[in-house]
């Protein structure tokens, strides 16, 4: 059986390759702060996309909850984000991690908008506790090792609280839907 | 020539008037009254509310105390008793709100399910 492979999934993927590109190493950065500052919005803006659809198809009062938690916290730490940049006066670039989340999210996107009702709202929070498992190991394994900026560098420690209690939030309205 | 019995007389009058004018200004026997005990000024407390926990999550306070919730992340929280018999509501980053500990609650962040906290009122004795 071919299982679909989530947002979540396609993101530990693109990491993984990245990984195991020869020549890489996690001493060696890839992605420059620009290039970090761009996959830290691009991700951000992701979980924003997910929220809005399920605020337009769900009726599940839980998930309608955290999906606008979802979009107000991450809308917050763009916010956050984005003032960091304009201080750094660093325009954030785009780049393969970036591209590679913009088109997987797209195709996630299609995916739930072709859902309804439960299936939906199982879909939907699955998707969720994939994608921040997968976004927190892509920001604690990837963009905090390779910043070179120690400003960037603390948003990204900093945010990483923020997405484990989404992930446990994720997991509890997860639980409560079976 | 004098008259003894009414110098006598005057001496009385003046005597007996001073003794009535002592005792008008005399005042009552009086203790030294103390002043009314005052009411302990109440202590404030802070919890702090950082990388999505209550920092203490749980604090022991006498009844009157303040308690002062300061969010210091960047994303917006808000302390809910349990049973939703008082909220702060949104507490957005970089703000606070006090609570007035009057009973021992258990609260969480209503916006993020997963951060919990309690507040163990004593009374004066200690219990």
């Amino acid at each position: 059986m071919i299982k679909k492979l989530g947002s979540g999934a396609s993101l530990a993927l693109v990491l993984g390759l990245l990984y195991a590109t020869p020549g890489y190493s996690q001493a060696n950065p890839k992605l420059s702060d620009p290039e970090i500052a761009s996959v830290a919005v691009v991700a951000n803006q992701n979980d924003i996309g997910y929220a809005e659809i399920a605020q337009k198809k769900s009726k599940d009062a839980e998930i309608l909850k955290f999906a606008q938690t979802m979009s107000n916290d991450h809308k917050a730490v763009i916010a956050q984000a984005v003032a960091l940049v304009k201080k750094l006066n660093v325009t954030p670039k785009d780049n393969a991690v970036s591209q590679k989340l913009l088109a997987d999210a797209a195709k996630e996107r299609k995916s739930l908008e072709g859902m309804s009702g439960k299936a939906f709202d199982k879909a939907y929070i699955d998707n969720e506790v994939a994608y921040h498992k997968a976004v927190i190991s892509a920001v604690e394994g990837l963009l905090v090792p390779q910043a070179q900026n120690a400003e960037l560098k603390g948003l990204l420690q900093k945010v990483v609280p923020t997405l484990k209690a989404h992930l446990a939030h994720a997991e509890m309205v997860q639980s409560n839907l079976k | 020539m004098r008259d003894p019995a009414a110098a006598s007389r005057r001496f009385l009058y003046l005597l007996c008037t001073l003794l009535f004018i002592t005792a008008c200004n005399s005042k009552p026997d009086q203790q030294p009254t103390a002043a009314p005990p005052k009411a302990p000024e109440p202590a404030v407390y802070t919890v702090e509310i950082k990388d999505m926990k209550f920092v203490p999550d749980s604090l022991v306070v006498k009844k009157g105390d303040e308690v002062i919730f300061v969010n210091r992340d960047m994303v917006a929280h808000c302390v809910t008793e349990v049973g939703k018999t008082w909220t702060s509501s949104a507490i957005p980053g970089g703000e606070d709100w006090m609570l007035v500990a009057t009973r021992s609650a258990t609260y969480y962040c209503a916006i993020h399910m997963v951060m919990k906290g309690k507040i163990i009122v004593q009374d004066s004795t200690g219990k």
